[in-house]
């Protein structure tokens, strides 16, 4: 007993149960859900055979059926854009508070906090905040553009199909700009400020420290921020249940919100599990651009 | 001479702090500096102020001729090597070294050739392809010598270089500086918390306390004749002693406040019944009673080096040997030429001649 004490403590008993644990973990609550979510795109699901594992193959079946939907290309053009865009503000609005929190002035550190509080936030509080935001009839952004001259009626963000897309992919980088913002602040603080000093003695102007020096010492951290944005847009369902729900008529509608629809409102499982399928290829490619930023990182 | 480098009443303060306090310098050109000084006395700050990279509360600072007080950094002409080296370290020992040549409007081939001939000169040829997270400690000081001195600047500063090296190479390196110095007729400014280091290299040394220059001239002249006990026991290693004394009757004589009051001589005339703090180097204590002017202290522990036995008295007093000291010695009889005692006043240190 005293023995096995002591290999759980001093050897590699205890590392062993740690990795354990994690691999478990994954095992259990992602591996298995992502292979049963790819066989079921290979078979005929529906409510009845829900329950068993013993289901019909189909073959590529589900596969060319989604395809072939007439709203597959819009929607698919969609997420493109949902991602594209939010991805690009995020990174660029992100980037700019993070060179501007930089900048040493009394309470830089705090309004930098006050920043991350829209991120602890649900997805869920936030599409409610911003729906009423921006309501057609009674929302503060109708408001403040009237107000201010820029607009003559009413816009109907949610409602109106050529923009509620837009609604969803603003409220979105809002959502995402504080998770860019702190974690390129934690790349550009190890940047050692006597290197930017060297830089400025070499005869660099501010733009050229930006350029030579600031960006490719951020370059993992950019990478990384990059994927991580990409993986959670396309996660974002939470913004599009409580704003558009994907309407009006799939004009705001992105993959992620479809395969739910799907599978949970027509009860298509084996074709929501198609859609998933496709994002999780895209999500794999784009992990892997992740995990070769990372890992290129200068030291010292 | 010409002045490469002129500070006018330089102030700075940080907040409540006053860091620098009326500092003038006159740098002329070809000559190297050395500021030394113990921790926290603004020897960093009086550099980066030159650079440009602290802006100063009042004064004015002119390079080669210029007034640059209001000049950023990039503009003074200035190469700067720290002492965390700051290298560049996306870009290799190459890159290091042209980046600045770049920024001037060279072409890619001229810079290069540049960082080649540079290169050349500071033993770097062999790794202009690495990069800084693939060299020692030491071939990183190397680069940052080779990223100052590729430029040609107007003056080159120097921070603490050489104190993230071990001892064998930091004295090696200390003559390496000295030498590319003379070579590139350059004017180099040195802030090293080391006054070995500072002695030995520069031609001119200023010693600060408290952001205030105490003492400024040749590094033998600080050395024979410091202005204060500060400078005094900064000056010298091991450092000098200080023993409490009155001039006696004779005005030509200290009596030190030891046992048996011994008499020492010194130069000059003092008034009669002045107290004075003696200060007597350790290695001008010479062994023996021959000519007099001499002491005997009990001695408490010897310490050997091999090159020198220092002697150590019940008192703290130190006397560097350089003969070899027998062991179970109870006590040593040393003498001063009387010219070699100084004497300081005993409440402001200022010394007394
Ligand atoms: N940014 C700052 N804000 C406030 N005080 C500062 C700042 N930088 C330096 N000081 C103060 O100014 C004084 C001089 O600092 P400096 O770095 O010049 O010392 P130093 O002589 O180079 O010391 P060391 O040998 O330890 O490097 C110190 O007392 C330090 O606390
Ligand atoms: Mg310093």
């Amino acid at each position: 007993m005293l023995r096995f004490d002591r290999v759980f403590r001093d050897g590699g008993g205890f590392d062993t149960l740690l990795v354990m644990l994690a691999l478990g973990y994954l095992v259990v609550f992602s591996a298995f859900p992502l292979i049963y979510n790819v066989v079921m795109s290979f078979q005929e699901v529906d409510l009845f055979s829900l329950a068993s594992f013993d289901r019909p193959f189909v073959g590529w079946d589900n596969y060319s059926e989604v395809m072939g939907e007439r709203v597959f290309t819009p929607i698919f053009w969609n997420t493109v854009q949902f991602v594209g865009l939010s991805v690009f503000f995020q990174l660029t609005i992100g980037f700019g508070l993070a060179l501007f929190f930089q900048q040493d002035f009394p309470g830089a550190t705090w309004l930098r906090g006050l920043f991350l509080a829209g991120w602890i936030l649900p997805g869920l509080v936030v599409g409610a905040v911003w729906g009423w935001i921006l309501a057609g009839d009674f929302g503060v952004l109708n408001y403040v553009l009237q107000s201010l001259g820029l607009i003559e009626g009413k816009i109907f963000w949610l409602s109106d199909p050529s923009v509620s897309l837009y609604s969803g992919i603003i409220a979105n980088i809002w959502l995402g700009i504080p998770f860019n913002m702190i974690l390129l602040s934690v790349g550009l603080a190890a940047i050692p400020a006597d290197v930017y000093e060297a830089a400025e003695l070499d005869g660099a102007s501010r733009l050229h420290r930006f350029l030579t020096i600031t960006l490719p010492l951020m370059r993992a951290q950019l990478g990384a921020v990059i994927s991580l944005g990409v993986i959670f847009t396309l996660q974002q369902f939470d913004l599009f249940a409580a704003l558009t729900r994907g309407g009006p008529s799939n004009a705001s509608n992105v993959l992620q919100y479809w395969a739910w629809q799907l599978s949970f409102e027509e009860y298509r499982i084996g074709q929501g599990s198609v859609v998933s399928v496709l994002m999780i290829l895209f999500v794999v490619i784009v992990a892997f651009v992740y995990v070769r930023s990372t890992r290129n990182e200068h030291a010292g | 001479m010409t002045q490469q480098i002129t500070l006018s009443g330089i102030e700075k303060h940080y907040g409540g702090y006053h860091a620098l306090k009326g500092i003038n310098l006159d740098i002329p050109k070809g000559q190297f500096v050395a500021l030394v000084g113990p921790s926290g006395c603004g020897k960093s700050t009086l550099l980066r102020t030159i650079a440009g990279l602290e802006t100063i509360s009042g004064g004015r600072i002119e390079i080669a001729g210029r007034d640059v007080t209001a000049v950023p950094p990039r503009g003074r002409d200035i190469a700067m090597v720290f002492q965390s080296y700051a290298l560049y370290p996306h870009l290799t020992v190459e890159g290091n070294m042209t980046y600045a040549l770049r920024l001037k409007g060279l072409s890619k081939a001229e810079a290069k050739a540049r960082a080649a001939e540079i290169a050349e000169i500071t033993g770097l040829s062999a790794l202009l392809q690495r990069y800084p997270r693939e060299l020692s400690g030491g071939q990183r000081q190397r680069v940052a010598m080779g990223r100052a001195i590729v430029r040609d600047p107007a003056a080159f500063l120097f921070d603490e270089p050489l104190s993230n090296l071990d001892a064998a190479l930091r004295v090696h390196m200390r003559a390496e500086i000295r030498k590319l110095h003379n070579r590139l007729g350059a004017t180099s400014v040195y802030v090293t918390h080391d006054q070995i280091e500072a002695m030995t290299m520069a031609d001119h040394v200023v010693v600060m306390r408290a952001g205030v220059v105490e003492q400024q001239g040749a590094p033998l002249e600080l050395y024979d004749r410091p202005a204060n006990q500060f400078v005094a026991g900064f000056i010298g290693s091991p450092a000098m002693n200080f023993v409490p004394g009155r001039v006696g009757e004779d005005e030509q004589s200290v009596a030190l406040d030891l046992a048996g009051s011994p008499v020492l001589r010194f130069a000059g005339r003092r008034p009669s019944g002045e107290a004075v703090t003696v200060g007597l180097r350790p290695e001008h204590l010479e062994l023996g009673g021959a000519g007099g002017n001499s002491l005997t202290l009990p001695v408490a522990l010897v310490e050997r080096t091999g090159s020198a036995s220092y002697i150590v008295s019940d008192t703290d007093l130190m006397i560097a040997a350089t003969e070899r000291v027998a062991d179970g010695l109870g006590q040593v009889t040393v003498h001063i030429a009387s010219e070699r005692v100084h004497l300081f006043h005993p409440t402001t240190g200022v010394a007394l001649r």
